[in-house]
């Protein structure tokens, strides 16, 4: 605590003010959920909102390979969410929004990993950045070295909308229509935090992409995806997007649904608006396996949620943040550091050529590239980070991004540069070539630190990697462009679907065994923002995985036709082909035999399942009345450090807010938009709970709503507050918010007695 | 200064005898040894000069690490420390090396890991109360001259900084002359310090 305290001195004049103060209020959380007064569920949403996630073994016991050990974790019975144990160690996501990064946001990120995680920064498929192995407790500060550098983790997590990816090479791309980083920008800031976006069911993922026909953006696989489109209207070039709502991976994969075939730029916002006030309000909340918006638009058709969303775009009121943005989109620039010049003629050192031609990518503007540094499973140490902001510094300054092959690309690289660029990456070991290729595979965390790991992802593609990069020189050109993507189990997170080679784990059980297996699909489409979804051809054992790899690509060399690809040769000899072609790697010897298939990759451990846990990816469903009654509480602990603290007028004032906010929470259980304006809350408040009785207590009556307006007198008095005065403001304030908290429970259990007049009551209010 | 996040790493003595997969193994054998100490293993063999293979634990990671690409067993103490510097230093020296002997005499390994126990990298593993600066190097000297004197005795040793980079952590190398092993620091450390020559680099 002191050292977060001198490290919240040290930054603060650094830090964005709100940024600030959202840290501290969740570190005022973590300080309540330790006293017990923060219930564990609401504290769970409220740590993954901020991007604190759980990781594998967090219930506190782990399989050693012969037997469950329960795990030495001095918090002793505190926990941070359900069967979560708070010193069990941590995963941290941090929202890289386009995957956009500097040098100086490069540098805090090695800093931090090597103080608080174990050294390396995890770039995902989805643009973040992860560290593993942190402690909850040294969240709060990690979170204001990043707030110094302009990074934010909120809402990396939980039911929220989640980092909003773009394609890396939007603004260069020799192909693309015009460049999405101002709109993805934009999008991103204008939904962080959203009223609107906090009370959606399940996640919400947001894409856009500058191309149609390129994977860079993934558009088609997103809750929503946006594509540059231009039209001609009224004789003018105007800028839109071709939008799509409704895509996602996970177990059952859909692909996103036309929403509008030229979306202008300036109803983006307002449409994202509107489609997470439908989500929020339509979306499941209770059967969380069905509770993305791709369910939703499944049930209602896309006609009828079309019909819903403009409905409710109709009726928004006018955000000014809705179109301040497009003035500056047309003068959103990147700038290079060196200029352009072409790379002719100097000397190339070893290995610089192989490099190339697979991870350099020639600008639209002339004399300029993008360089891929390739991270093998999307891992880079802190020197390296480190070295590379030198490197960003030397030859690009601070055009560099993360992308969703786990890779980070330096852009505006004067193409003459290239050589000496090489050479310094080669020399912090990140010379790597093979960028986008079949040696490059993609993997999720996998049972290496997921609770929801099935078998090792990670583990299988150091194997790939291994073994297909020993041979990249000779392989076919044909197959050396074909993606191979892992995940550790169905949820998708590897992105498997879109694969042209896919794997996501399973287990078979064998003569009382289990053994680590993944089910191979072919044929999905990286192209075209992940134009097609893979065919499951069968589980086969995780050690043979290699030679499914092998046998699948050398039939395809073979057995091609001029110019086929890899969909249309995998469509064209058909399923019950290929599942034949691999049948006899589906056998398992027995475990006397060959106990090395009872193994997974690089795991010494027998396999077991005993290892999984609750995963986290689905958030817990809080409700905006249990958020705001849960900030009610933080206030008063707050009051109560400046009751402490001497300062009185601050303790009654804050004490009394507390109170508002506390009405606040259950008038939002009727009326969800219910503004912050005191006046208003305690108007609605008097009318729906008081009027009404249903704030009523059995045996003190209206006593506890009579501590809110009575306190308002009080504060209205302004007659100099005694100290007994305002302990007995403080003291009422918490019987209040107690009061608050039963209200809403008994509200909840008659909810949950007829849902059907509740979730009417929701939609009508909605 | 009140020094805590201290790691120490002492180096191998023929970095490639063994595989990294090899403490994976030995690591898991660990940690069915422990009874709930140790959490889980984490492997990043697959990086250049990583932090290789780690042990994680709520007291302490243990790491055979390759940072630098220098391979050696890294000790890094996440709790806090009670007692003095000097007291804090020596308890971390002494369980890096309780460490290092383990690995010496496992017999998976078969005796092929060595470390060499002339040199040993002491780095506070916290940027806040340690930047990287000849202000802290300054500060700390006194303390770090007496661990090293508890470690090697009468020896001389010389202290260096291992970079002037402020970005960096602090770390400083100490380097005995002469021959030692992991045993004869370990009962140094037991003996308590002794009174050799002993000189630091400015």
């Amino acid at each position: 605590m002191a050292q977060s305290l001198d490290w919240k001195e040290k930054l603060k004049s650094r830090m964005a003010p709100d940024l600030a103060r959202e840290i501290d209020i969740f570190e005022t959380q973590i300080e309540l959920r330790k006293q017990g007064k923060l219930d564990e569920r609401v504290f769970a949403e409220t740590r993954l909102r901020r991007g604190v996630y759980g990781q594998r073994y967090d219930n506190g016991q782990r399989h050693d390979g012969q037997k469950v050990q329960k795990l030495k974790l001095p918090s002793g019975g505190l926990t941070k969410g359900p069967e979560t144990v708070w010193d069990a160690p941590g995963m941290l996501r941090i929202k890289i929004p386009f995957g956009g990064l500097n040098p100086e946001q490069m540098e805090a990120l090695a800093d931090l990993s090597e103080e608080y995680s174990d050294a390396i920064s995890h770039v995902t498929t989805r643009q973040d950045i992860q560290y593993h192995f942190v402690h909850i407790d040294d969240t709060p500060t990690l979170m204001r070295r990043l707030a110094a550098v302009g990074i934010t983790t909120r809402e990396a997590c939980g039911n929220v909308v989640r980092n909003v990816t773009a394609c890396p090479l939007a603004g260069v791309c020799r192909d693309e229509t015009f460049d999405v980083t101002p709109y993805a920008i934009a999008c991103s800031n204008f939904l962080l935090g959203h009223p609107d976006t906090q009370d959606f069911g399940r996640k919400f993922k947001v894409a856009f992409s500058g191309c149609k026909q390129h994977p860079c953006g993934l558009t088609t696989m997103h809750d929503m995806g946006a594509i540059a489109k231009t039209a001609v209207v009224d004789g003018q070039e105007r800028r839109g997007f071709e939008f799509y709502v409704g895509g996602g991976l996970g177990a059952v994969p859909y692909k996103a649904q036309l929403f509008e075939s030229f979306l202008p730029e300036e109803e983006l916002l307002p449409l994202a608006q509107a489609i997470s006030r439908v989500f929020a309000r339509l979306g499941e909340k209770r059967n969380r396996a069905r509770a993305r918006v791709k369910f939703l638009i499944a049930n209602l058709g896309i006609e009828e949620f079309r019909r819903l969303v403009l409905e409710e775009r109709a009726k928004l009121e006018p955000d000014p943040r809705w179109r301040d943005y497009l003035s500056t989109v047309r003068q959103y620039r990147e700038t290079p550091l060196k200029p352009a010049a072409s790379l002719n003629g100097g000397e190339r050192p070893r290995g610089f050529d192989a490099w190339h031609a697979t991870n350099v990518y020639r600008q639209r503007q002339p004399g300029y590239a993008v360089a891929t540094v390739t991270l093998p499973l999307g891992d880079i140490t802190a020197g390296q980070l480190r070295g590379l902001a030198d490197i960003a510094r030397r030859f690009v300054k601070d055009t560099i991004r993360t992308t969703v092959e786990q890779n980070i690309v330096l852009r505006w690289v004067s193409e003459a540069d290239l050589p000496a660029l090489y050479e310094a990456l080669r020399q912090i070991g990140l010379g790597e070539a093979n960028a986008g290729t079949i040696v490059d595979v993609t993997a999720c965390p996998g049972t290496d630190t997921c609770k929801l790991g099935i078998a090792s992802s990670r583990g299988l593609a150091k194997e790939l990697r291994s073994r297909l990069s020993e041979k990249s020189f000779e392989l076919d050109a044909a197959v050396k462009d074909l993606r191979i993507k892992v995940s550790g189990c169905f949820n998708s997170c590897g992105q498997h679907h879109i694969a042209d080679i896919g794997f996501y784990g399973i287990n078979r059980n064998i003569n009382g065994y289990a053994v680590p297996h993944f089910q191979v699909m072919l044929g999905g489409k990286f192209n075209d923002n992940a134009g097609a979804y893979g065919l499951a051809i069968g589980a086969v054992p995780s050690k043979r995985i290699p030679e499914v790899v092998l046998r699948v690509t050398d039939r395809y060399i073979k057995e091609r036709k001029k110019s086929e690809s890899f969909q249309d040769f995998v469509g064209r000899i058909g399923k019950k082909e290929t599942k034949a072609m691999l049948e006899d790697l589906t056998q398992v010897p027995a475990h006397a035999v060959d106990a090395s298939f009872y193994r997974d990759w690089g795991d010494p451990r027998e396999f077991t399942l005993t290892d999984m846990g609750v995963g986290e990816c689905a958030g817990e469903v809080v409700s905006q009345a249990q958020f705001t009654l849960a900030a009610s509480e933080r206030e008063l602990f707050e009051a109560q450090v400046y009751f402490d603290a001497g300062d009185l007028r601050k303790a009654v004032m804050t004490a009394y807010a507390a109170m508002v906010q506390a009405a606040q929470a259950l008038v939002k259980t009727q009326l969800y938009d219910v503004s912050n304006d005191e006046a208003i809350v305690l108007t609605e408040f008097r009318k729906r709970f008081c009027d009404t009785e249903l704030f009523y207590d059995k045996y003190a009556g209206g006593k506890f709503a009579d501590y809110l307006f009575k306190a308002k007198e009080t504060l209205q008095q302004q007659n100099g507050m005694k100290q007994d005065g305002a302990l007995r403001l403080l003291q009422e304030a918490q019987l209040f918010i107690d009061a608050a908290h039963s209200c809403y429970n008994k509200l909840s259990a008659l909810r949950v007695a007829s849902p059907a007049g509740g979730q009417a009551a929701n939609q009508g209010e909605g | 200064m009140d020094l805590q996040k201290i790691n120490v790493k002492f180096f191998v003595e023929e970095p490639g005898a063994v595989s990294p997969e090899a403490f994976v193994l030995l690591f898991n054998a660990w940690i069915q040894a422990a009874d709930g100490e140790y959490y889980d293993i984490a492997d990043y063999a697959h990086v250049e000069a990583g932090p290789g293979i780690l042990l994680i634990a709520h007291e302490a990671n243990v790491a055979m690490d390759n940072t630098g690409n220098r391979w050696g067993l890294l000790y890094n103490r996440k709790q806090p420390l009670q007692g003095n510097n000097g007291e804090k230093l020596r308890r971390v020296l002494k369980a890096a090396l309780e460490n290092c002997r383990r690995i010496e005499e496992a017999s998976s390994l078969e005796g092929k890991v060595r470390f060499r126990a002339d040199e040993a990298l002491v780095l506070i593993n916290d940027r806040l109360s340690a930047p990287n600066s000849e202000a802290t190097f300054k500060a700390l000297k006194a303390d770090l001259e007496t661990a090293a004197h508890a470690l090697y005795g009468n020896a001389d040793f010389v202290l260096e900084r291992e970079s002037e980079d402020p970005r960096k952590r602090f770390s400083v190398r100490i380097k005995a002359a002469g021959r030692f092993n992991v045993a004869a620091l370990l009962a140094n450390l037991d003996k308590g310090t002794g009174n050799g020559n002993r000189r630091a680099a400015s």
